[in-house]
């Protein structure tokens, strides 16, 4: 593509070729039937799909024996968390809720701005809010529809009003992106205060799902800075900068997050002295899945950096901006935006990687799934594959939904058009 | 980029560096912790902060770490409130009622079978109880103290009641079903070999992908230890025969004494485990439970006033194995006797519905007696 200098005027989109609608009688015959070798493809593989999808559907609403789930639902949830100490969790989900949808609607507020404003390119938000949340709330109703209890749907709803409130009141609002994100965060704090602070349950006795996502979470929100930091001095000019952040991913990322997570539970042992008192277990495993991940979120950003033409560098000197700026205003807004679909497909790794801390003795959420077909009523009973189908889904929906919304911001940001 | 190559190379030396100074230190402390342990006296004098006296260390912490199993089924497992429950959770709630006082005080890990001794040794947990079978190559290269067996298990061997198998002998070029990595898996080659029956052996890393393939007959046996296949056994579902289709032969393929174990060398905290997990044993002797035990009390017997701590000729006996004087009324309260702790997770009030067998009483033919408490 030309690079336009003479001209400040924006560049035209390019025109697209007309697109052909066509119904679905047509589009069949076109892409499934077209050919005799077509034909032939699109009956096999559509038996095939057919009798998976008839096997699948029979095993979960016929018969599978669900009441494994259903017993354990709080179990899986938040494992040895003190049952007395549940309200916590539902004060912090109502603490979240609200937070996050306030983040949200500050932040469509803003995108309009800016589309208004014409410095961003108009987007169509083809999906709605509906959509954008499907995954999620299908993970919702399902659990809710697991636990059959009127109380937790009565909360479950609750956070969902206060969720929308939140929005509705950050799109009138409509603070600036920092703020946003500082709300944001507050929220997360404040919901963490109030299941730790005052009395509260640390997250050493932490199980369950509620685990998973702290691991998740408190692992992304770790790495993400720790692996940008890294990025940037891999690329430093200052030599022994340089070869201590290329030491340190080079290391990480050539032993097993397994082994890292091992030494990290039983090693320790052996390096301190007896009698020092050691971090937690869920500590050390979120150590281990922070040291591991950042060194993966720095190769990905750094390929972002050197995806930053040169010019811009220098145009910015030439600015006079101090190597502070540069970096910050310049070259890394420019370098995230690019490497958005690395860094999620990451972040949805490292979601999926917490369930490895069950080697290290953790409940979280696979290990509960493992370990409830121990339990007196359930045993001997082939439970197992009810129980992993269960995990396998509660996994798949975050996965999912958080591939679907870099998918969104990707379009967003025009990647891929330009 | 335009890394030179001495940057590089020097990056590659610091990471071989780093490592070899955390081998090394790994190494020292290793024995720092041998030397440690070995002069527990002198530890002991020191006070708290030694690296021998682990019962000053758990009594001064206020919590004893557990290192149990979370998925064997009336021994170790997590029940639907999220809490520890079974048989040898049970001897961990002893032990913390003995030390600590109060039997909520423990710190379940959760540990493979593979890490079990790494965490032993890394000092993660103060106290093994896992099913774990006391073996010589175990007590002399895992560093580890095996204690009072709290269980008699042996391996068998499960089959269907329509396949007429009565012993091994009948099970020539039979499939059998079996745990991978297992001393089962050991135990059934070198007894097979011994007999001179030729067999399939269908190794399985899990018992639920294991039981499946039993029921689809793709095996005609099964083998585990026999606790486990018991429980199976019971539970086996209505719609695949029920119990009565199954049936576990007499044979015993191997010894599998299990119990509680501790690092090697600090023998006041081996001393202390030991004697709390025997309390359980020389209550149901006595005839002591966690219902009489207030009547027990009051008992004139002198064996049990002892025993229970309680002032004989104006004082209360002390076995200096620096446990309080009442530890055994502690455990008794909390997990009640031997007997109580069986029923209660593995025998006839639960669901694996074990007899006593070699796990009764001396008195009753089995093999559980408790060095006399003087």
């Amino acid at each position: 593509m030309a690079t336009r200098i003479d001209t400040l005027e924006p560049i035209p989109a390019p025109e697209r070729p007309p697109q052909r609608r066509l119904s679905p009688r047509e589009w069949a015959r076109e892409n499934l039937f077209g050919s005799w070798l077509d034909t032939v493809l699109t009956v096999v593989f559509g038996l095939v799909v057919a009798w998976l999808v008839y096997r699948l559907g029979k095993f979960v609403f016929v018969d599978a024996r669900w009441e494994i789930i259903e017993r354990n639902i709080t179990n899986l949830m938040v494992s040895r968390f003190p049952r007395d100490e549940l309200w916590r969790v539902w004060a912090a989900l109502l603490v979240l809720g609200p937070s996050l949808g306030f983040g949200a609607g500050s932040a469509a507020a803003a995108r309009r701005r800016e589309a208004e404003e014409g410095r961003a390119a108009v987007v169509p938000e083809r999906a709605s809010a509906l959509r954008r949340l499907g995954p999620l709330l299908l993970l919702v109703g399902v659990l809710l529809w697991f636990a059959q209890s009127f109380q937790a749907t009565l909360l479950t709803l609750a956070v969902g009003v206060l969720g929308v409130a939140g929005y509705l009141l950050g799109r009138r609002v409509a603070l600036s992106g920092r703020r946003t994100a500082l709300v944001v965060l507050l929220g997360i704090a404040a919901a963490y205060v109030v299941v730790t602070g005052f009395g509260g349950v640390g997250w050493e006795d932490w199980g369950g799902f509620m685990l998973t996502i702290l691991l998740a979470v408190g692992g992304i929100l770790l790495a993400f800075p720790f692996g940008v930091l890294l990025a940037l001095g891999r690329r430093s000019s200052l030599p022994v900068v340089r070869a201590v952040c290329v030491a340190y991913i080079e290391l990480f990322r050539g032993v097993p997050l397994i082994a890292v997570l091992f030494m990290g539970a039983f090693m320790i042992g052996f390096l301190l002295p007896a009698g020092v008192e050691r971090p937690s277990l869920v500590t050390r495993a979120l150590i281990a899945l922070v040291l591991f991940t950042a060194a993966y979120v720095a190769e990905i950003v750094r390929g972002g950096l050197q995806g930053v033409p040169a010019g811009q560098v220098e145009a910015a000197q030439a600015l006079g901006l101090s190597h502070f700026r540069i970096t910050t205003r310049i070259v890394l807004p420019q370098a995230l935006r690019t490497v958005i679909p690395g860094l999620v497909g990451q972040f949805i790794s490292l979601f999926k990687d917490t369930s490895l801390v069950a080697i290290i003795g953790l409940t979280e959420l696979l290990n509960v799934s493992r370990n409830i077909t121990a339990q007196p009523d359930f045993i001997a009973q082939g439970l197992i594959v009810e129980t992993l189908l269960f995990a396998a889904f509660v996994y798949w929906t975050g996965a999912y939904w958080m591939s679907r919304e870099s998918q969104r911001l990707e379009r967003r940001l025009g990647l891929g058009e330009r | 980029m335009r890394i030179s190559k001495v940057w590089l190379l020097a990056g590659a030396l610091l990471a071989v560096l780093v490592l070899a100074a955390g081998c090394s230190l790994g190494d020292d402390d290793d024995n720092g912790n041998g030397e440690a342990a070995g002069d527990t006296g002198q530890a002991e004098a020191g006070g708290g902060g030694g690296g021998g006296n682990l019962l000053a260390e758990v009594q001064d912490r206020g919590t004893l770490r557990c290192g149990v199993n979370d998925a064997v089924p009336g021994f170790g497992f997590q029940d639907e409130a999220g809490e520890f429950q079974g048989f040898d959770i049970d001897f961990c709630r002893a032990v913390a009622a003995a030390v600590l006082g109060d039997p909520e005080a423990v710190e379940f890990r959760p540990l493979t079978a593979e890490q079990r001794f790494t965490a032993l040794q890394g000092r993660e947990v103060d106290v093994l109880i896992r099913n774990t079978t006391w073996t010589s190559s175990r007590d002399g290269t895992e560093g580890a103290r095996f204690l009072y067996t709290t269980f008699y298990d042996g391996q068998g061997m499960m089959v269907r009641e329509d396949s007429g198998y009565e012993s091994l002998e009948d099970m020539d070029g039979e499939t059998i079903c079996v745990l991978s990595g297992t001393t089962t898996e050991l135990n059934l080659e070198s007894r097979m070999q011994a007999l001179g029956v030729n067999y399939e052996p269908l190794a399985f890393e899990d018992n639920e992908p294991l039981q499946e393939a039993f029921v689809q007959e793709r095996c005609g046996a099964w083998t585990s230890d026999k606790s486990q296949l018991a429980g199976v056994r019971s539970n086996f579902p209505e719609d695949q025969g029920g119990p009565e289709s199954l049936v576990i032969l007499d044979e015993t393929m191997s010894k599998e004494p299990l119990g509680p174990v501790v690092r090697d060398g600090d023998d006041t905290w081996a001393d202390a485990v030991n004697w709390a997990v025997i309390a359980t044993v020389q209550a149901e002797e006595f005839g002591i439970t966690s219902e009489n035990i207030d009547e027990q009390l009051e008992s004139e017997d002198p064996e049990i006033q002892r025993f229970l701590g309680q002032p004989v000729e104006g004082e209360p006996f002390d076995s200096g194995l620096g446990l309080p004087a009442d530890f055994a009324v502690q455990v008794i309260r909390a997990v009640g006797n031997y007997g109580e702790i069986y029923d209660r997770n593995v025998g006839e009030g639960s669901a694996l519905e074990l007899p006593r067998d070699f796990n009764a009483l001396w008195t009753d033919g089995g093999l559980h007696q408790a060095p006399p408490y003087r």
